[in-house]
């Protein structure tokens, strides 16, 4: 090894999360050194390979795994990464590159509603979060004005600043849905990390509608943009090294962390401070590794709670022929919903859930269709035009409780690295499978507001996955009980933090990304707090910048 | 040229002050008051002085910007009525000489960055308006801006002064009687305030503007002001009244042009602010402008190319792993498609506009759209903002080379190039001026010819003096 590698904070992972924060220490004067197992990629190519593939709605196509950084792929056929022990298969999707998982998203940056960190309190089922909605506002806030967030501002997450955009324009399916399920549902705009004007040097959506596998565009905020914050804020990267062990000192502190280059040459790099920030399965994953004589049963993992309490959002969905032409397709892939339903009384009995409009091009699935019914000739041109523009479709989001049993744990499998693979354990529970069954209620009662025919439910007991990887690595204020405490620092390790959705102690029903960067943040500003009068000044010059 | 207001403004601020007992009174001079400071901050809108006076993040007019020019950076001064930094103290005399003469309160001259040349028409009434406006209408900002230090001989201020004795027409503007009033305030406006000649005009060696080429084209860096004279193929001669009315209210006219760089600024700060009036006046005076034809415009810039695709030679096709062997096809679909749409047609409202029939690819002097892809585009327009992004940090020289030339050969002029060379230069900044190096030159030559004829008088006096032979 030529180079003695050292910084005063080093991160494990350069997704959005891990690079925000990054780039908070960095401009707060830390030299901070980021480790990416991934290779960078270019959106061009991202943008050439998507249109050049056959599959188009394979989203992970364009996102081939390099060798010594494999993730999971299930299309054409499981690439055996993610192991499945089961009972309930767990087929979670990331990237392992530079910029993380948010490569395809689509941009849903939700808040929780203040409920969600208290329902063991109000409703008696799951856990508290170690701190307040009210406490989480100011560090949402940052976070929405570093990623551009629009959003319309009822959406059951109070604030006490706006938004830094107006809401994305309606496409007009979404705006006949609002009209017709008006006043039994209020069907409002996505909160998104989408620009509706220029934003932070990005341009407007053009509506490509192609936000998953890749904005093409770059209206859509991903942690490649996080990446080039952090970068420009003086943070070091270096793509492909694979972190294999975390290595602590006799008094329990992390002295340093190992990595393969490509070519499985080690690396051994020191710091003060070191954020873990690898996503809620490589996370856990590289704590369970660490495994040493003093903590045989992996590092931050005195209570033994490192990879349990895996969650996602589960979604039931119908699919139905409205009786006029909506044409979804024209815009971004999800640009509405239904709020109504993430809280209520009924939490102490099942789930709640977001009813989450899709406006994906139905084109693809429509002929796929077809095909399978064996329709062709002129029929099939006829079919093509009339279910393209009338076939709808909405799913719900539904609360997983934490359960010990789900959890991550190590693959006696083994990568081409040598490293073990990740083990996913999972079962649906019954909390949230009686929500499924509640909202099919909804499914029914909107189809008939919007003159459906030909509704078709999702089977019963059948959940497609959302990858809202969380719980893993769960906050909490008793140490026998979660990982780190609210403020992400491992409970075991005094300069050992965790930025990860996987902090989430409990899943609620948004896309867990913005929460995980206002933890983040809000971590940073632990480690490294910024004097009052510096974060109102950036803040300002940021709204500023934001605004030209 | 001697103004014939005197002191207005402090006089009017006395009056105001005396008469303030009396409502009557006071009410009509505060709405003259009022309405000659709106006036005024409307005439500096024109003039768009916000663009060099403001630095980016800056406050509004405390200068700083540093303006890069042939012979150094030369940075904008403060024009706020701060009493220690700005020209809180100037007369308005003062004020009318540095804005129409080049000469600061001091008496020093100012460099023609401050384009005083055009500035020169601006009537004595409407300096007045501007000058009432600048002491009372802006607020004082006490920031000195990084004072202007160039090289050697232009850190002689005097030196201007012989530029100016050569280049400055210190005359106002004076009507036309032939033409219209609507003509006159256009040419007024363009001449003046506006000074689009400024960009446009085309500068001899000595950057002085060619007046015989008016608005024929010349070049703001590393960007080109184009030939905006009536010439129907390198000019605006095809142009409407109401395409060049759009392009200066909304930065853009669809099928035909867009604002970029410094244009779009110009129509940021100003001209989307002007009247409907003065708009339409600025039209009438350019459709009158001599033609300029540049004889390498076969036909009109706006009228080249046509839709077109190669996604036959995209799919099914694996991209080359060395980023500079992409094809022009395969850059476009990765990068330009997106918005601008498979054959280049862009979107069915013009909000993204068509590659084809568009200045942007319809010129020989393809600096701009090299530009535009470096540094892509971005203003504010009325809120909801005109975005293009730039791909300096994506493309290499070779990547911009290949896809403008793909982009002019399929879309726009064939007969023009990009590249790679011309791709570097541009990014670094341009390509370097010698006209300090050339003023140096010319001061030796002047310097070794005024010793050759001092030597040559003392020899002759010598040889005078020498007795006659015997």
């Amino acid at each position: 090894m030529s180079e003695q590698l050292s910084a005063d904070i080093v991160v494990i992972g350069s997704g959005i999360v891990g690079s925000l924060a990054a780039r908070r220490l960095a401009l707060q004067g830390a030299s901070v050194l980021i480790l990416e197992a991934g290779p960078r990629l270019n959106r061009g190519r991202v943008v050439a390979a998507f249109r050049n593939s056959p599959i188009k709605g394979n989203w992970m196509g364009a996102y081939p795994p390099s060798p010594w950084a494999p993730h999971p792929i299930y299309v054409p056929k499981d690439n055996g990464y993610l192991k499945q022990a089961g009972p309930y298969p767990y087929p979670a999707e990331y990237i392992r590159a530079v910029g993380g998982t948010t490569w395809h998203w689509a941009a849903m940056a939700w808040r929780l509603v203040p409920n969600d960190v208290r329902i063991k309190t109000l409703y008696g089922v799951g856990v508290d979060w170690p701190m307040t909605y009210e406490e989480l506002d100011p560090w949402y806030q940052e976070a929405e004005e570093l990623i551009g967030v629009a959003g319309a501002p009822d959406t059951g997450s109070p604030r006490s600043q706006p938004f830094p955009m107006e809401p994305v324009a309606e496409p007009w399916s979404m705006r006949r849905f609002c009209e017709r399920l008006a006043p039994a549902y209020a069907v409002v705009a996505n909160t998104v990390a989408r620009n509706s004007r220029s934003y932070g040097g990005r341009p407007a959506c053009v509506g490509n509608n192609s936000c998953q596998p890749i904005c093409p565009v770059n209206a859509q905020y991903i942690g490649e943009n996080a990446v080039a914050a952090a970068e420009a804020a003086g943070v070091r990267l270096i793509e492909n090294a694979v972190v294999y062990r975390i290595e602590h000192d006799a008094q329990g502190r992390i002295a340093a962390v190992h990595y393969f280059d490509p070519d499985k040459g080690t690396h051994r790099v020191t710091g003060k401070t070191f954020i873990l920030a690898a996503n809620g399965i490589e996370s856990p994953k590289l704590l369970l590794l660490s495994a040493s004589d003093k903590y045989p049963n992996g590092l931050a993992n005195g209570s033994d709670m490192v990879g349990r309490h895996l969650m996602d959002h589960p979604s039931s969905s119908i699919t139905f022929y409205a009786d006029e032409e909506l044409w979804l397709g024209r815009g971004p892939q999800s640009p509405s919903s239904i709020n109504t339903l993430r809280d209520g009384a009924f939490r102490s009995q099942h789930a709640p859930y977001r009813l989450d409009f899709t406006n994906i091009s139905q084109v693809l699935s429509v002929t796929q269709d077809l095909i399978k019914e064996g329709v062709y000739g002129a029929e099939f041109d006829k079919q093509l035009r009339w279910r393209a523009a009338h076939q709808v479709s909405l799913k719900n989001v539904l609360e997983v409780l934490p359960d010990p049993d789900n959890r991550i744990t190590l693959s006696s499998e083994k990568d081409a690295m040598g490293i073990p693979k990740p083990e996913a354990h999972y079962s649906i529970g019954d909390y949230t499978r009686r929500g499924a069954d509640v909202s099919k209620a909804d499914f029914t009662r909107i189809a008939e507001l919007m003159g459906g025919t030909g509704l078709r439910y999702s089977a019963d007991g059948q959940f497609a996955n959302n990858q809202h990887i969380t719980g893993t690595m769960s906050m909490g204020n008793d140490p026998k009980t979660s990982v780190v405490d609210g403020f992400g620092r491992t409970h075991d390790h005094e300069n050992l933090f965790i930025c990860s959705t996987g902090v989430m102690p409990t899943a609620a029903t948004m896309n867990s990304t913005l929460t995980a960067i206002a933890l983040a943040l809000r971590t940073a500003e632990h480690i490294l707090p910024k004097p009052a009068d510096v974060h109102a000044a950036a803040l300002n010059a940021e709204r500023e910048a934001s605004l030209s | 040229m001697k103004s014939m207001t005197g002191r207005p403004i402090p006089l009017l601020a006395l009056i105001c002050v005396l008469t303030s007992l009396y409502a009557n009174a006071a009410t009509t001079t505060d709405s003259a008051n009022t309405e000659q400071l709106q006036r005024g901050q409307y005439l500096a809108t024109a003039g768009d002085c916000v663009a060099c006076h403001t630095a980016p993040g800056g406050k509004p007019f405390a200068g700083g910007l540093p303006v890069p020019t042939p012979i150094g950076t030369i940075f904008a001064t403060n024009i706020t009525p701060s009493k220690t930094a700005g020209i809180g103290n100037y007369t308005e005399q003062q004020f009318s000489d540095a804005l129409r003469r080049g000469i600061r309160a001091d008496g020093k001259q100012l460099y023609p960055a401050m384009p005083y040349t055009a500035y020169a028409q601006i009537s004595d009434d409407d300096v007045q308006a501007l000058y009432a406006w600048f002491m009372h209408g802006v607020n004082p900002f006490d920031t000195a801006p990084t004072p202007t230090r160039l090289p050697f001989p232009f850190n002689i201020r005097l030196s201007m002064a012989a530029w100016n004795l050569l280049f400055l027409d210190s005359k106002p503007f004076t009507p036309d009687p032939g033409q219209s009033a609507e003509w006159n305030r256009g040419a007024y406006l363009v001449r003046g305030l506006a000074h689009c000649s400024t960009c446009h005009t085309p500068r001899n060696l000595l950057m002085a503007e060619q007046s015989s080429r008016e608005l024929a084209g010349g070049d703001v860096g590393t960007w080109h002001a184009p030939n905006i004279t009536s010439d129907a193929d390198s000019g605006i001669g095809g142009w409407s009244e109401s395409d060049l009315i759009a392009y200066m209210k909304l930065g853009h006219a669809i099928g035909r042009a867009q604002a970029a760089g410094p244009m779009a600024e110009v129509v940021d700060n100003s001209l989307q602010h002007l009247t409907a009036t003065d708009l339409q006046a600025i039209a009438t005076y350019l459709k009158t402008v001599p033609a300029q034809h540049d004889p390498a415009d076969t036909r009109a810039v706006d009228t080249w190319g046509a839709a077109f695709d190669e996604l036959d030679s995209l799919r099914g096709v694996a991209l080359p792993s060395d980023p500079n062997q992409m094809t022009g096809a395969q850059l476009y679909d990765a990068y330009c498609a997106s918005c601008h749409q498979d054959r280049g047609q862009g979107s069915f409202d013009g909000g993204l506009p068509s590659l084809f029939h568009n200045t942007a690819t319809g010129r020989t002097n393809t600096n701009n759209l090299v530009m535009v892809i470096l540094d892509g585009i971005s203003w504010p327009a009325d809120g909801s903002g005109v975005h293009m992004p730039g791909f300096a940090q994506t493309l290499t020289d070779q990547q911009v080379a290949t896809l403008g030339s793909y982009l002019l050969k399929h879309y726009g002029n064939p007969a023009a190039v990009i590249s790679a060379d011309q791709v570097k230069t541009l990014r670094a900044g341009g390509a370097p001026s010698h006209l300090v190096l050339l003023a140096r030159l010319a001061l030796i030559v002047i310097l070794l010819v005024l010793v050759a004829i001092i030597v040559m008088l003392m020899r002759r006096r010598r040889r005078k003096a020498l007795p006659a032979g015997p």
